[in-house]
Order: structure tokens, then C-alpha cells, then sequence
């Protein structure tokens, strides 16, 4: 019995050391960083705070709050009607209302523009066809109600896939009940449905406000200052990284406290279910205006926000692909497919590892390991790269001394590599895989995992033989939704590239920051259709889920 | 046993991939430092080249440049400012033995930050004019753009255009078009003014075409362009290169764009025109100095400043070589007698005079 105490014991203790060393080292380019946020104040930051700080406050804090409440309205709505209610080409749109996070937002950017400006489409074919000259007033997209269209656009899905999941698998029966107690669909909706999805809301709107802190592409394509805009200048543009780091600070100071005000708002209720009691809603059959209401909701979002930036750049490619093609561009879809599939696989072994480690161990230490995981997605990727970079080289400096011990000519080993890049990736992206997992985590439960250890089996075998088995649809996620998300990367990309290493989004953003916008058509495509094959596989894996 | 075979398994896997991508890496260091000879260094050296030009025209002369000479062109691309940063934090180790990019400012501020090196040659100094490379030799001018005033032929009459400092006398009001003062074409543009005038003439320039926009900056070069046909402004601000690029756009409304629009170059009798360079220099610590130079000896020969010139409606800094037909089309023009360094030199006081003034 001792023995056995003692055996578990130690078999959590490898499990809490490789949490502790993965932590460890996800913390370490943040701490780089941040060590500076106590440095003296220069005059730099005086002229930032006296001409431009409450500039890139008021516009990121209006960019934030509009977008988060936009994407409310359109996520959850839609969420709510794909589930409870059944139109022509259900299934299909089912799906494709989650496509347009295939196409990242500065590519969203850049394409809007191009079909609103000048010599735009629409305004071509009026003035061409129809001689109406219009105002610019009407078709200028460069601002701040413009971003928070494309940002509303490009990141609803995040809200609508969260809260749609909660609501097919684990609100039937208080919908139900609500329906029979004779309340109408827009009762149900505001006084059931709201409510009791509102963890779910808050988890997929924070991804949302976490992504707008943190784009860079389209408020600097678009002119508008932003705080991430504002550490670029300072830092690179000033060259005065003290006042970029007490930006940055600022910006990580406000992404906590949205942190802690989304477990605020979640409160303590957990929504997790016995498993036997839950079955899926089951959609009703819609007629008539509303139908038509409906369906011509679905059509013009989708369109909206998929299909008219995609037909735009399928008529770009046309313009330019003779030019833009060649036996180089097989090398760019390579390259970025194989590190995003490196580093998704490393990201889920991490967060399978820390996941595993927080959830069986019941005191605090796990559940800090869990939210040190959520750091590198609330620090800006520039911010997250230097830090990496810094790291690299002092390690490079170990290797160095090492070559010239062995009088070799010293030379950069680690920060010349890809795996610098891939490291970026996992720090910066750690979240995101575990989130997927630590809520395949919270299905299940720790029932399984106990039996299994009372029958005799180790923590790891179990792990292995059981725990694994169940969240394979959790993984499956987790790995897709990664793999995205570092397909569509640039900051990270672009600032720790290896020597010739180009990939579908470095190449974008190079057509994209001459102006050639159209030149840039071909690779924002192949990523678009890559994301969209992906998410289509998602989409298959979440179908497949045991209800 | 399990477990410890996992811990284990992990912590070898992570020293081996350290330890063969050392082995791989100090094979390459010990073979391109053994060959002293020169003859064989050609064949199997190459050169690093830390670039923020993304003109698929630069592939095209580094691929000639390795069928002519052996030496092999790696490139990493990114932005000018993050690429700097690199180099700085790299230090001594740095692979990178060039840095390109298209703003003397930059270059400037790399030397500033002890990041290049002096080079002496012959050639450079034959192909390049003086005001075109550091004082100390640091950077070289490899390309040259204009920042010239674009106007609407139907509108404006060329006899009403003649300065910078024009724009911002009244009769502009609500007419003057121009991007936003985060893009470092404007800083050095106010750079320049703060050489020529002094700081205080600068900020009153700055002041004055910030009261005469015709809408808040936004979008690129081209953007402004269109903003003009669009009937918002009359003027704009542009880069000279862009203007060429519109003129032969694959997308024939940009065309069309460009063709009701005329080029000025302002200040002609007074100070000149602005121009800015594409430059490169040799990092502090390259490794493959030789190499670096026979690069940037090529990049100024006038074979290739020809098909900068052609590819890229850019100025060639050659003496021998022309420009483009269409630039030719646009005529002479006197440029700001400058030492380009000074753009750099004064790239931080133009930041805070365009925030002062509320430049968005």
C-alpha cells in the first residue's frame, strides 16, 4: 500500500517536472521582456504619453468594444438559429457560417478595400456601366467603423462554433421546457437561451477581444493607431524598446483584467452534465416569412463575409497567376504546411502534458500551470518574437563558447533555425490547443481515469490507454484550430525566419506592404483554401463527437 | 518504468536535435572558412543578405548574380526596422553579412547603431555619387526615388504648383493629399525639411499641410492617386516609382487612374526635390566580407542598374545608365542638395514635430 502511494507519487512528479519545464520555458521570453517594464522612464515616453497615449486607448478600447459586440449579436444568433431551427441547405450552412475564419482579417483587409476604392469594383461598374460617380465618403472602409466590420466578419465564428456546441449538446431540455411552457422564440431566446450560454459567449467573445488587442495587419494597413501599432513605433520605429515594453505591459495589464473579468462573468457554475441525461436539440422545421427571414440572414452573412472577398480574389488570381506561379510557390505551400503541422504537433503534446498534470493534480500549482499556457496569446507577437530571439541567442552564446573550445569558428546555431520559429509558434499558440483539450479534459471527467487506476494501471499507462482514447475528437480539434491559426501567422513569421525561408502569409505580406495588392491574390488564396479544408475536417470532428 | 521512459525519450530527443544541428551547422562554418583559395571560395561560397526590399526583381539579379559567380544569395526578407532590431541582438555572431533596404534613414540609423562597416572600393565609388553613399562609407545609394506632387491635368493648371511649402498656403485648403506619418517616406521627407529650413520651418510645413488635407491620411501612395480622381483632393504627395507602377498596372482602371494625373517635381527653383535611396551595406561582423563587396560592386554596375531601372520605374544611381523611358518622358529635375545621411540623422525629431501636430 505504502508503496504504492509512493509510486503514484512519483509518477505525478514526472508529470508535474515536464509541466514545470515546458512552463518554464514559455514564461522565459515573456520574463526577458518584461524584466525591462521597471526601467526608467525617458523622454520618449513623455512625448508618448503627452501627444499619443489617449489616442491609442480611445481607438483600441472603441475597436474592442464594437467588435465584441458585434460579434455577439451575429455569433450567438446565428448559433441559436442553426440549432433550434431547420432551413433549406441546414447542413450546408451549418458549416460554412464557420468558413470565414479561413480568410485572416488583414487579408480580409486589403481585399475589402480593393473592392470598395476607387477603382473598385463596384464603383467601376457604376461609373462604367451606369456613369453615377459617387461620393468616397460612402465606400471609404480605411477607419474605425471599417476594422470593426472586418474584424466583426473575420472572427464571429469564434463566438458562433463555442456557443453552437453548447447549445446542440447541453441546453435541450431547458429549451424544450421553455417551449412547452408556450414561450415564443424571441422569449426563449432572451430569457433561456442568453442566460444559460453565457459562459459559452464569454469564452468565444474573449478569444475575439484577445485577437483585435493583438492585430497588427489591418489597423496598420488601415492607418489606425492602435496600442500593437503603437509598440512597433516606439520600439522599432523610436528605437526605445523601455517605452515599448511599458506599452506592452499596459496592453498585458488590460488583457488580465479581461481575463479575470470573463471568470467573473462565468461565475462559479460549471455547465458540465452526467453524461446519460443529454441528448442533442433537435432542430424545428421553420415556414414561411420567417423561413425566408432566415435563409436571406444566412445568405448575406455568408456572402458577406466569405463568399464576395473570395470571388474577389478568385478574379485577382485570374489577373496574375502567370506571373506570380512557379516551381518556387510549390516551396512556399510546403513550407508553411510543414511548420504549422511541426508546430501544432508540439503545441498538443505540450497542453496534453499540462493539462494532464493540472487536472489530476487538485491543489493550485495546476491550475497556475493552466494559465501560464494563456500568456503568450496575450502578449503581442512582435513583443513574444524579440523575447524568443533574446532567448535563442543567449543559448546560441552557450553553443558558441562550446564551438570555440573546440576552435571552431563561432557562429549562430539555435537563432538560425527553424526551431526558433516553431518554439514562437508553441508560446505564442499554447492556448489555443489547450483550451481544446482541457475542455475534452472536462467531458470526461476524472471517473475513467480512477477506475482505471484503482484496476492497477499507472498514470501514464492510463493516460495512454484511457485518457487519451477519450478526447481523441478534443485533440483532433485542438490540432486543426492550431495548425490554422499558424498557417494565417505573420508577425512571428516575419521577424524569425530562417535564411530563404518564405511562406504563404510572408509572401502576402510582402505584395500586400508594396501595394500590389493583386500580386499578393495568389498566396491569400492558398491560404484560404488550405484554412478552409481544415476547418471543413473540424467540422467533420465535431459532427462525430459522442453527444 | 513507463514514464521515466517518456521523460527520458523526450530529453534525448531534444539533445540530439541540438547536437546534429550543430554538427551540421559547424560543417558548413569549418568548409566556407578552410577554402583560402579564392578560386575554389567562388564556387562554393555564398553571401547573406538581410533584405526589406520585396520586389521579386531583386530574386531575379541575386539568380544571375550566382550563375555568374558561384556565390550563393541567401536572403532573409523582412521589415526594415525588425531586421535591424536582429542584426543588433545577433551582435558579433550575426550571419548576416548585408543589409538592403529601401530608406536612407535606415541605413543611417543601422550605422548609428554600429551595425555596418566602412567598405573601400574603387567601383562604388566610380558608380555611385557622393551624395548618395555615407560619409564614412558605411552605405551605398543603389536606387533613387523621387517624392514628387501628383495633380489632376483637368483641375489644376502646372503653373499653380512650385514648392513643398506652397501646399500650405491657403488656396490648398481641404485639397492636399497625403498618407499617414507613420510611413517613413513622410518622415524623411520632413527630414529633409529639417535640414534645409531648420526644425521650426519644418514643424510650420508640417502644421500647415496637416491644416490642408483634404481627409484624414490613409491607405498607400496609390491610394492618394486615386483620392484625386475620385474628386477628394487635387494634389497629392507620392512616391515617384508608384506612380510609374499605376501607369503600367495589370488592372486597367488604375491605368486609367494614372493617366488622367501629371507628375511635378517641386522646389525646382529653390531647394529640389526630395529623393530617397534603396541602399545596402556591409554588416559590423561579416563573415563573408569579399563576397558582400563583389555583391554590391554588381548591384551598381550598369548592367544591372538597368533592370533596376526598367523592372521598377525606379532612378538608377549610375551616372552611365538611363532611366526608363517613361521617367525620361518626365524629364529633369533638380534634386535637395542633401547628404542622404541627414535623413537619418533627423528621422526622430520629424516623428515627434508630425505627432505634435497631430499628423495622424
Amino acid at each position: 500500500m505504502l508503496y504504492l502511494i509512493r509510486k503514484m507519487r512519483s509518477q505525478l512528479n514526472s508529470w508535474a517536472l515536464l509541466s514545470v519545464i515546458f512552463s518554464t520555458l514559455i514564461l522565459l521570453p515573456a520574463l526577458l521582456i518584461m524584466i525591462q517594464l521597471f526601467a526608467e522612464s525617458n523622454e520618449n515616453w513623455e512625448h508618448i504619453k503627452e501627444y499619443m497615449l489617449k489616442n491609442y486607448i480611445v481607438n483600441s478600447v472603441t475597436l474592442v468594444s464594437f467588435t465584441g459586440f458585434f460579434t455577439v449579436l451575429i455569433g450567438v444568433s446565428t448559433a441559436w438559429l442553426v440549432s433550434a431551427y431547420k432551413v433549406p441547405m441546414h447542413r450546408f450552412f451549418k458549416w460554412g457560417l464557420i468558413l470565414p475564419l479561413a480568410i485572416p482579417p488583414y487579408i480580409g483587409a486589403y481585399t475589402y478595400h480593393g473592392i470598395l476604392n476607387y477603382t473598385g469594383v463596384i464603383q467601376t461598374t457604376l461609373r462604367n456601366q451606369f456613369g453615377i460617380k459617387v461620393d468616397q465618403k460612402y465606400f471609404d472602409i480605411m477607419n474605425i467603423p471599417g476594422a470593426v466590420f472586418i474584424f466583426t466578419m473575420f472572427l464571429y465564428p469564434y463566438v458562433y462554433i463555442i456557443t453552437r456546441s453548447f447549445l446542440e449538446n447541453q441546453s435541450s431540455s431547458l429549451i424544450e421546457n421553455a417551449r412547452l411552457l408556450g414561450k415564443g422564440s424571441f422569449m426563449t431566446f432572451i430569457q433561456v437561451v442568453l442566460p444559460v450560454s453565457r459562459a459559452a459567449i464569454v469564452g468565444g467573445v474573449s478569444l475575439v477581444i484577445l485577437e483585435v488587442f493583438n492585430d497588427y495587419g489591418v489597423v496598420k494597413y488601415f492607418g489606425i493607431q492602435t496600442f500593437s501599432t503603437a509598440i512597433f513605433q516606439a520600439w522599432f520605429g523610436m528605437g526605445d524598446i523601455y517605452s515599448a515594453i511599458k506599452l506592452a505591459g499596459t496592453l498585458m495589464f488590460i488583457v488580465v483584467l479581461i481575463l479575470i473579468l470573463e471568470k467573473v462573468i462565468r461565475g462559479r457554475k460549471q455547465y458540465s452534465y452526467s453524461t446519460s441525461k443529454v441528448r442533442p436539440l433537435q432542430p424545428k422545421e421553420l415556414k414561411g416569412l420567417k423561413k425566408v427571414a432566415v435563409l436571406s440572414f444566412f445568405i448575406s452573412l455568408f456572402a458577406l463575409a466569405f463568399a464576395i472577398p473570395f470571388i474577389q480574389l478568385l478574379q485577382w488570381v485570374y489577373m496574375t497567376y502567370d506571373v506570380i506561379l512557379s516551381a518556387a510557390f510549390a516551396d512556399l505551400i510546403w513550407n508553411s504546411v510543414f511548420v504549422a503541422a511541426i508546430g501544432s504537433v508540439f503545441i498538443i503534446i505540450v497542453a496534453l502534458i499540462i493539462a494532464n498534470f493540472s487536472r489530476l493534480s487538485k491543489g493550485w500549482i495546476g491550475k497556475l500551470f493552466s494559465k501560464i499556457t494563456v500568456l503568450g496569446y496575450s502578449i503581442p507577437g512582435a513583443v513574444i518574437a524579440i523575447g524568443v530571439l533574446t532567448l535563442f541567442l543567449a543559448l546560441d552564446e552557450k553553443v558558441i563558447t562550446l564551438y570555440e573550445w573546440f576552435g571552431l569558428e563561432p557562429t549562430l546555431v539555435l537563432s538560425l533555425s527553424i526551431s526558433m520559429l516553431i518554439f514562437a509558434y508553441v508560446v505564442r499558440f499554447l492556448a489555443v490547443g489547450f483550451n481544446s483539450i482541457e475542455s475534452g479534459f472536462d467531458k470526461v471527467g476524472t471517473v475513467f481515469t480512477e477506475a482505471s487506476r484503482t484496476l492497477g494501471m499507472s498514470v501514464t499507462k492510463t493516460f495512454f490507454k484511457v485518457d487519451i482514447k477519450m478526447i481523441k475528437g478534443a485533440i483532433a480539434g485542438g490540432f486543426i484550430l492550431v495548425f490554422v491559426d499558424i498557417l494565417k501567422e505573420l508577425p512571428l513569421t516575419l521577424i524569425l525566419q530562417p535564411f530563404n525561408f518564405y511562406t504563404l502569409a510572408t509572401k502576402t505580406f510582402q505584395y500586400a506592404s508594396d501595394e500590389r495588392i493583386h500580386e499578393a491574390a495568389v498566396s491569400s488564396m492558398v491560404i484560404i483554401c488550405i484554412s478552409a479544408l481544415s476547418i471543413f475536417f473540424l467540422h467533420r470532428v465535431l459532427e462525430k463527437e459522442p453527444k | 518504468m513507463f514514464k521515466k521512459n517518456i521523460f527520458t525519450a523526450v530529453v534525448m530527443v531534444l539533445l540530439a536535435a541540438l547536437v546534429l544541428a550543430g554538427c551540421g551547422k559547424s560543417n558548413e562554418g569549418a568548409s566556407s572558412s578552410n577554402t583560402d583559395a579564392k578560386k575554389e571560395e567562388k564556387k562554393s561560397g555564398e553571401v547573406n543578405l538581410y533584405t526589406s526590399r520585396h520586389y521579386d526583381v531583386d530574386d531575379k539579379i541575386f539568380a544571375d548574380f550566382t550563375k555568374e559567380t558561384g556565390i550563393k544569395v541567401n536572403l532573409i526578407k523582412g521589415e526594415d526596422d525588425e531586421l535591424i532590431e536582429r542584426l543588433s541582438r545577433e551582435g558579433k555572431a550575426t550571419k548576416g553579412d548585408l543589409f538592403f533596404t529601401s530608406d536612407a534613414g535606415r541605413l543611417h540609423w543601422a550605422k548609428d547603431k554600429d551595425l555596418l562597416q566602412s567598405v573601400e572600393s574603387d567601383t562604388l565609388n566610380k558608380n555611385i555619387p557622393e551624395n548618395l553613399r555615407d560619409k564614412d562609407n558605411q552605405w551605398f545609394g543603389l536606387t533613387k526615388r523621387a517624392r514628387v506632387i501628383v495633380y489632376d491635368k483637368k483641375k489644376v493648371d502646372q503653373s499653380e504648383l512650385s514648392t513643398y511649402e506652397a501646399l500650405t498656403e491657403d488656396k490648398w485648403k481641404g485639397k492636399v493629399l497625403i498618407r499617414s506619418s507613420e510611413n517613413i517616406y513622410n518622415q524623411s521627407l520632413v527630414s529633409s525639411f529639417i535640414s534645409l529650413n531648420g526644425k521650426d520651418e519644418a514643424k510650420k510645413w508640417a502644421e500647415g499641410i496637416v491644416n490642408n488635407m483634404a481627409r484624414d491620411p490613409q491607405g498607400g501612395d496609390r491610394d492618394q492617386a486615386k483620392g484625386i480622381v475620385a474628386g477628394e483632393g487635387d494634389v497629392a504627395i507620392m512616391n515617384s516609382y508608384y506612380f510609374g507602377q499605376m501607369l503600367n498596372s495589370e488592372d486597367p482602371e488604375e491605368v486609367k487612374v494614372a493617366k488622367q494625373l501629371s507628375v511635378f517635381f517641386p522646389n525646382q527653383e529653390t531647394t529640389g526635390t526630395h529623393i530617397n535611396i534603396s541602399g545596402i551595406g556591409v554588416t559590423k561582423h561579416a563573415k563573408n566580407k569579399e563576397n558582400a563587396i563583389e555583391l554590391m560592386e554588381y548591384l551598381s554596375s550598369p548592367k544591372v542598374q538597368e533592370v533596376f531601372a526598367e523592372a521598377n520605374y525606379e532612378y538608377p544611381v549610375n551616372k552611365d545608365v538611363e532611366p526608363s523611358e517613361l521617367l525620361k518622358s518626365w524629364g529633369n529635375f533638380k534634386e535637395q542638395d542633401l547628404n542622404l545621411s541627414e535623413l537619418g540623422e533627423n528621422n526622430a525629431d520629424a516623428v515627434k514635430i508630425m505627432n505634435e501636430v497631430s499628423w495622424k
